[in-house]
């Protein structure tokens, strides 16, 4: 029998899983990735990690557990740095010890570091580590390796053609998959982990596709233009996630297709307060688009974010009336948003 | 009579307004909702219609709030808005070019920043409670005093007190905590609200570009106290307009107005949508781990609306059959 | 040119006397109060950590005293430490504040890096000048950090309350006032002496290791006098870090030899955090393992809320404490901290050490 390896669907699952899943498939492993975030997921998550830490941190842990009985080994590489010169939050370094320190009955660990903070040469033998307890034929990881690398070049070529990693991850070729009325185009700048999951952002890429609003993230900003903007700060930005956060964002400010800007952050995340504030300071000096700042944590009410959402959608409207010339504001804002839409849940809201 | 009905249900209160036809707010109700919307709605409706001549022709209805939803079900309305739009709305017809709006109601709070009738930058508060109202009105009951003698008494003042504390549980020990070292009433209940105020601040208002005209409103603005707080802190006059704590019903009313002005007859289901069968129900789907609690209204025994379910699959159903 | 710094306990000692030492004209901010809390807080973001918050502060009072440049520090991360001053620095403008901003990156090959960095404020001053300076500052560290050490012996064992602190303050200051490097050995006689002069009886004392963040660990303004508030419930305290370790660990890259280095924490976290997690993550638990070793009663952990290392080392700290029976306690500080309830926190805790103490001693 295959070994399984157990794949979180949180953290950088969302920049790095066909990289992941390749590589252990290349070498005759099985991949079980964990189940999309749920209630349970948080539930547990909250319970085993301390409070402090942000809501993905805790889903990540919930993550876990959900996979320990079904695995031989979980996947929860140490991400030191991905990129030269760079890391990524230190809850990324640490969150193999903490895993270890506060979940119990868990499988083998396989928690290799990878760190690309000196030079790139080394990613060899970081996952010639990686794949010890299951193959140790340094060509066939080689192999494995080699393709995984050209699977993740692929997939970053269809995120940043615009598509959203989880339909990116499925081979073939998928249409684009907002084909709504255009509404406006509204781009989402936040950690990938928040973005992309659906239960942490209460669906948000799905209410603004029902809202018939086009949707772009700053992961389909090419690595050149982010680069670009990103270079426009004082001193390079040493979060890798960080830094495309801010230069993607800084390009939509710039970019007149681009009609209003979501950001989205974890509750006392520490990267996203400082970015958070990099970019929030700068679109308001441009003061040319609506901004809105969504904060999320399990304690979140989805009602609150769906007035939110609503309300910034407005502004957009108003906005673009405004430009159209169109006169009196509150006139033009019943066309819209007229709002028959029935699944907005009130969390609060006991009959 | 001819005008206009605004609904505004939150968590806390729920008002009703009339509004006239030329848009000026002729009457208004409160209730507290008291964790029952729809009988609230029910009987803010019963109410608002003691109050009205009898031949009163509702040509428009505009709900808002975070149970806008099932009021504008049930009262049938013809816009359903969220409440930063509404409130915004509210305060540019009322104080023609505003520049900030801060709304502190019961259990929420927010902030909006208009240039010329636009809104270009909101805020709400997070879940925390310290920087809505119900912060004070736990110290007054903590205190023993009448919220609506805390603001006058609070203007007694002459050095308020500093309360500490993000949120309310803490700010309660470190009042109980002053209160214990001798501090005099007037000084306790200003520096509550210049926590309150410092808590707002520094939360909703954030970064934002808070300049005048500042209106104040939502319940908490009947507070002098409050008001005094706020001219304290941002140093310029702070305006409370008529129908203060209103102000989102009235909004959703005035967007009712201007979206029938352009010909669309009224869905108001009329003052008998006070005395149908509504019933809300809830229940569990075990579809998936997500174990949604889905929300149903019926309304005669047919089901007419569910929500609360992140997949869609009731909601879309319940409108799919209401369709048929 | 009027440069002023941010405040983290006494490192305004060492970096007043080092710059006034190059001649350069030095506004020190006014201590940390409230107020300075309050107008960082104001206009930082709200989940930025404390220091941040009291950086901004110093900076717009220092301004109000004159300053017109900023000295800090750097960094590369991960902490968030490391950008401090490009935000600091953007926040200031948005705010109308027209400040000059010199940033001390760490050196990350050749110490040479942080000679020319000072030189960006000292102008032509020769190198050896330069050197000169450094040294002088960094021996005013060496010795507020044996004054603060002796303080924290005689705190739980004074005879008059309250004598051990007021002659630490009055030793400080001569400390502070020796204003050439040929002063500083007299004035640290005089200040050693004056610490002689508090009146102590040999008692036994419950000991407490602190650890954690650094800035919180240094400046009593941010962890509420912890240390003050240990001693007078009788505790001696110690701290896993002092500020010439700190300045020797980061801006000398560990040149000096023979004090207390990180390197020995790092070492004694391995069974529980395996790598660096930026700030001192690693530190804290290491530092909770060499309390441990030393027999000290308990651990406290003092960090920022939001404090990213400290909350890796929170999430594991636990595991220490079940495995090697030391009771650990965790203290978070914010803008939203009040005195009574820490108060009663730390007498829970030392009444739970002194009892665990006890229950050993009837054991033996």
């Amino acid at each position: 029998m295959p070994v399984k390896i157990g794949i979180p669907r949180s953290l950088l699952y969302y920049k790095y899983f066909p990289l992941w899943k390749t590589f252990f498939e290349g070498l005759g492993a099985e991949v079980e990735v964990s189940g999309p975030t749920t209630k349970a997921v948080v539930q547990e998550g909250v319970k085993l990690c301390v409070d402090e830490a942000c809501l993905p941190v805790k889903v990540a842990f919930g993550h876990v557990a959900s996979l320990k009985e079904k695995v031989d080994y979980i996947f929860i590489p140490r991400l030191v740095s991905v990129s030269p010169r760079e890391y990524i939050c230190p809850k990324f370094l640490g969150f193999p010890d903490m895993v270890r320190n506060s979940v119990h009955g868990l499988p083998g660990i396989i928690d290799t570091n990878i760190n690309l903070y000196r030079r790139e040469g080394d990613l060899y033998g970081q996952f010639l580590e990686a794949a010890s307890p299951i193959c140790r034929n340094p060509l066939k990881v080689a192999a494995a390796l080699r393709s995984a690398v050209g699977e993740l070049k692929r997939f970053n070529g269809r995120v940043e053609s615009g598509m959203l990693p989880e339909n990116a991850f499925r081979v073939q070729e998928e249409k684009f998959p907002f084909q709504a009325e255009n509404r406006g185009t509204v781009a989402l700048v936040g950690h990938p982990y928040n973005i992309y999951d659906n239960y942490i952002n209460m669906n948000l890429i799905g209410r603004l596709d029902e809202a018939r609003v086009r949707v772009v993230t700053a992961d389909n900003v090419p690595e050149p233009v982010v680069n670009m903007y990103a270079g426009t700060l004082s001193k390079r930005l040493f979060w890798t996630l960080g830094r495309r956060m801010v230069g993607a964002a800084y390009h939509f400010l710039d970019n007149p297709r681009i009609d209003g800007i979501i950001h989205v952050a974890s509750f006392a995340c520490g990267p996203d307060s400082m970015t958070g504030d990099l970019i929030e300071r700068r679109a308001r000096r441009a003061g040319n688009k609506p901004f809105l700042n969504l904060t999320l944590d399990e304690h979140t009410g989805e009602a609150g974010v769906v007035t939110r959402i609503e309300a910034f959608l407005d502004m957009i409207d108003m906005k673009m009336g405004v430009d159209a010339g169109v006169g009196d504001w509150g006139l033009e804002l019943g066309v819209g948003t007229q709002n028959t839409e029935l699944r907005t849940q009130n969390s609060e809201l006991r009959i | 009579m001819i005008g206009f009905l605004g609904l505004d249900v939150g968590s806390v209160s729920t008002n009703l307004v009339f509004l006239s036809e030329k848009g000026r707010v002729l009457e208004s109700v409160y209730l507290r909702t008291n964790g029952r919307p729809i009988q609230a709605v029910q009987r803010g409706l019963r109410q608002i219609q003691g109050l009205l001549p009898p031949k009163t022709v509702i040509r428009g209805v505009g709900a808002t709030g975070s149970g806008r939803n099932l009021a504008g079900i049930i009262a049938g309305a013809d816009v359903i808005k969220n409440e930063i739009t509404s409130h915004a709305v509210a305060a540019n017809r009322m104080v023609p070019g505003v520049r900030t709006v801060l709304e502190i109601g019961g259990q929420d709070s927010k902030i909006i920043i208009l240039r010329d009738g636009v809104v270009v930058d909101f805020a709400m508060n997070t879940v925390c409670a310290a920087g809505t109202g119900s912060f004070l009105d736990q110290q007054a009951a903590r205190l023993n005093i009448e919220i609506e003698n805390f603001g006058e008494l609070a203007l007694k003042s002459r050095a308020p007190v500093r309360i500490a504390g993000r949120c309310a549980v803490f700010a309660e020990s470190d009042m109980i905590h002053k209160q214990q070292m001798g501090y005099d009433l007037p000084d306790i209940l200003a520096g509550l609200c210049e926590a309150l105020v410092r808590n707002y601040l520094s939360n909703v208002g954030k970064g934002k570009d808070i300049s005048a005209p500042v209106v104040f409103q939502g319940g908490v603005a009947a507070n002098r106290g409050m008001k005094a707080a706020f001219e304290r802190a941002l140093q310029t006059e702070v305006i409370i307009p008529p129908h203060f704590d209103v102000m989102g019903a009235a909004g959703a009313a005035m967007l009712a107005r201007d979206f029938v002005s352009r010909g669309a007859p009224t869905r108001f289901k009329g003052f008998g949508a006070a005395e149908a069968g509504f019933e809300a129900g809830s229940f569990e789907c075990g579809g998936c781990p997500n174990l949604c609690e889905v929300v149903e209204i019926r309304e005669e025994g047919s089901v007419i609306a569910r929500w609360g379910d992140r997949c869609g699959r009731w909601s879309v159903r319940a409108a799919r059959e209401n369709i048929s | 040119m009027k440069v002023t710094f941010p405040h983290m306990g006494h490192l305004w000692i060492c970096l007043k006397a080092m710059l006034e030492y190059l001649g350069v004209d030095t506004v020190v901010p006014p201590p940390s109060t409230r107020r300075t809390l309050d107008l960082g807080s104001k206009h930082a973001p709200e989940f930025a950590c404390m220091p941040l918050k009291l950086n901004l502060g110093n900076f717009m009072e220092a301004s109000e005293m004159g300053a017109d440049t900023i000295l800090m520090a750097g960094g590369c991360g991960p902490c968030r430490f490391g950008y401090y001053a490009q935000v600091e620095y953007e926040i200031l403008k948005d705010l109308g504040y027209n400040y000059r901003l010199v940033v001390m990156e760490p050196p990350e090959k050749r110490i040479s890096e942080l000679l020319s960095r000072i030189r960006q404020i000292t102008g032509n001053r020769s190198w050896l000048e330069v050197i000169r300076g450094i040294k002088f500052g960094y021996r005013k560290a060496r010795a507020v950090d044996e004054l603060e050490m002796s303080a924290m012996r005689l705190r739980p064992r004074e005879i008059i309350p309250g004598q051990t602190d007021a002659a630490l303050s009055a030793a400080l200051d001569e400390i502070a006032g020796a204003g050439r490097p040929e002063d500083l050995p007299e004035a640290v006689e005089r200040a050693e002496e004056i610490m002689r002069g508090v009146a102590w009886e040999n008692r036994p004392a419950i000991r407490v290791g602190l650890v954690g963040e650094i800035y919180t660990l240094l400046e009593p303004f941010a962890n509420l006098d912890i240390e003050r508030k240990l001693g007078r419930l009788g505790v001696e305290a110690d701290r896993s870090i002092y500020l010439s370790e700190w300045v020797n660990d980061h801006l000398f890259m560990g040149l000096v030899r023979g004090i207390r280095s990180s390197r020995l924490y790092k070492k004694s976290a391995a069974p529980y955090l395996r790598h660096f997690v930026g700030g001192h993550g690693q530190e804290t638990l290491g530092g909770a393992v060499y309390y441990k070793n030393l027999g000290y009663d308990g651990v406290i952990q003092v960090l920022p809320f939001t404090c990213m290392p400290e909350i890796v080392a929170q999430s594991i700290l636990p595991g220490f404490s079940r495995e090697t029976g030391t009771p650990v306690m965790t203290l978070i500080v914010d803008e939203q901290s009040g005195d009574a309830g820490l108060v009663t926190r730390l007498e829970a805790f030392v009444d739970l050490l002194a009892e665990k103490r006890r229950g050993k001693e009837r054991l033996a």
